[in-house]
């Protein structure tokens, strides 16, 4: 191996060891500070008890189920949304139109949350206020569909590069047999750009886990279990802003350490199994790309 | 000989560059008709005003009228009631490089058929093993028909976009240097097979390899600097 090349060996294996140790000195520092509360109260405990400090239980069950709600929400409107953007930009839209929506979306990524945040209180509140008749109107239906603004156009613009990415040569062979714009995006564009969609809506997933501002104000922050989508609820991101914002050494003030494994733990774990799912569904290929090299 | 295509005045432009400059040509049916002529000349895209493929590219425009005689009717392919899709399934087209789709040989036949409408899947199933005899290919993959169509070698995967364009019964097979990323031996069975199906459709074929011109052409045709002549 030439001396470049073995420096430029060194270098990377570096950094991925720095970005692996920083990643696991996260999650001890966390583990480390939240100590005083995992040693009086079981993680089981703290993960299935309800959020009452005046009778000393400190359980973040109710902000799981909150972050739960929202996130899941926010991916189920945002995927279908993004996909469908992402193929009217790349494959539908005329020329002229797809770039205007194109360098809308990519403005979008650059909006503060806190904007979405204001939208959220003085448009979307009173609007489900109204249409449902219940409640203050904050609700996971409320932050859940700003959520969805905000995480899609991450997802259409990893898309889109996903779409860019897919093989010409299959292009030019579907369309030289006769396949409609409906039938390249089934059989070429949609299977070839798998991985890309896989990537997109995993990092619009950890965006959505990890946003502290919508939820904060527009979900309601109530502590308690959601029965339904108009329902207040608080998140764990939000009950982090929120207790960091009055207390410091308390031991509710522990529990943000509990809320940040348990982000840490749930991205991780997201992460780690749809890359697995998507490596068995990709197996198959890799395999032949190994045979054809031979 | 009746004609199969006939083009008069085709004028090509990508964006302010002329490709191809007032050609008017007629071509028989059932013949291989060979296109030479230097790199650049636009030979390819000769073949894809045929298709109507370029219009898949931006930038690129076109005038004259190329005309097909399908069914003894002669059709103006650029009008507005021909189907783009009914148009490919008529006019088939091979590329330089083997392209089979990231799906399994049997899948490469069948979607073809499947996306023009065909339904009954014991149908499919006879078409498909009738196209890979045709192509010379059925003995060579009947055990492993669900393997992925990209473990086949180069010469196979040729032989199977050819028998993938022939399963819609085209009436025009437009062939752009099917040969040229082939070794030797693989190059003389895709002649062997394009020398086959003559009889079925007219086959337009570009190729640099004047040898090979000689072995399977009834007809040559040089394109140079746009302008098409016969040789």
């Amino acid at each position: 191996m030439r001396p470049e090349a073995q420096v430029s060996r060194i270098l990377f294996l570096a950094a991925t060891v720095v970005g692996v140790l920083l990643t696991l000195a996260i999650l001890w520092f966390m583990v480390r500070l939240g100590l005083p509360l995992f040693s009086t109260h079981s993680l089981r405990l703290l993960l299935t008890q309800d959020w009452a400090p005046d009778r000393g239980l400190y359980g973040i069950f109710p902000f799981i189920c909150g972050s739960g709600a929202v996130v899941s929400l926010s991916l189920l409107l945002a995927f279908p949304l993004s996909l469908g953007n992402a193929v009217l930009i790349h494959l539908l839209a005329p020329r002229h139109l797809a770039r205007i929506l194109y360098q809308m979306v990519k403005m979008m990524t650059g909006v503060p949350t806190v904007i979405y945040g204001f939208v959220g209180i003085f448009l979307l509140v009173p609007l489900v206020r109204e249409w449902f008749s219940r409640g203050s109107g904050m609700s996971v239906l409320s932050a859940g569909i700003l959520l969805a603004l905000l995480i899609a156009p991450t997802m259409i613009l990893v898309f889109l590069e996903s779409f860019a990415a897919v093989s010409t040569s299959h292009l030019r062979a579907l369309e030289a047999l006769g396949g409609t714009r409906r039938q390249k995006l089934v059989h070429v564009i949609l299977p070839g750009a798998r991985r890309g969609i896989i990537t997109g809506f995993l990092l619009a997933s950890g965006r959505a886990v990890g946003d502290t501002m919508i939820a904060l104000m527009v979900a309601g922050n109530a502590v308690a279990t959601p029965e339904s989508i108009l329902d207040p609820v608080r998140t764990l991101t939000a009950h982090i802003a929120l207790v960091m914002a009055a207390d410091f050494d308390s031991m509710e003030f522990k529990t943000i350490f509990a809320c940040g494994i348990t982000l840490y733990l749930w991205t991780a774990i997201l992460t780690l199994s749809l890359r697995f799912l998507h490596f068995k569904a990709t197996k198959t290929s890799m395999q032949v790309g190994h045979e054809q090299s031979f | 000989m009746a004609n199969i295509i006939e083009i008069e005045n085709l004028s090509f432009y990508y964006g302010q560059k002329r490709i191809l400059d007032n050609i008017s040509a007629a071509f028989g049916k059932s013949a291989i008709v060979a296109l030479t002529g230097p790199s650049g000349s636009g030979k390819s895209t000769f073949l894809m005003t045929i298709n109507r493929l370029w219009e898949e590219f931006a930038g690129a425009r076109m005038s004259g009228q190329v005309s097909l005689f399908i069914d003894q009717e002669k059709l103006d392919i650029y009008a507005r009631d021909i189907s783009l899709s009914w148009l490919r399934r008529k006019v088939g087209m091979v590329f330089q490089s083997p392209n089979p789709l990231p799906m399994s040989i049997y899948r490469n036949l069948a979607l073809p058929l499947r996306m023009a409408g065909w339904k009954n899947k014991e149908i499919i199933g006879h078409k498909v093993e009738s196209v890979l005899k045709q192509a010379y290919l059925w003995s060579e993959v009947k055990g492993r028909l669900r393997d992925d169509a990209r473990t086949l070698s180069g010469g196979q995967q040729q032989r199977l976009c050819i028998a993938r364009a022939m399963i819609l019964e085209p009436a025009i097979l437009l062939l752009d240097e099917p040969t040229s990323s082939l070794d030797e031996k693989a190059a003389r069975e895709i002649e062997a097979l394009i020398f086959s199906l003559k009889e079925q459709c007219t086959l337009l074929m570009v190729s640099h390899d004047q040898a090979q011109i000689k072995r399977v052409a009834d007809e040559v045709m040089e394109i140079v600097g746009g302008r098409m002549s016969g040789l």
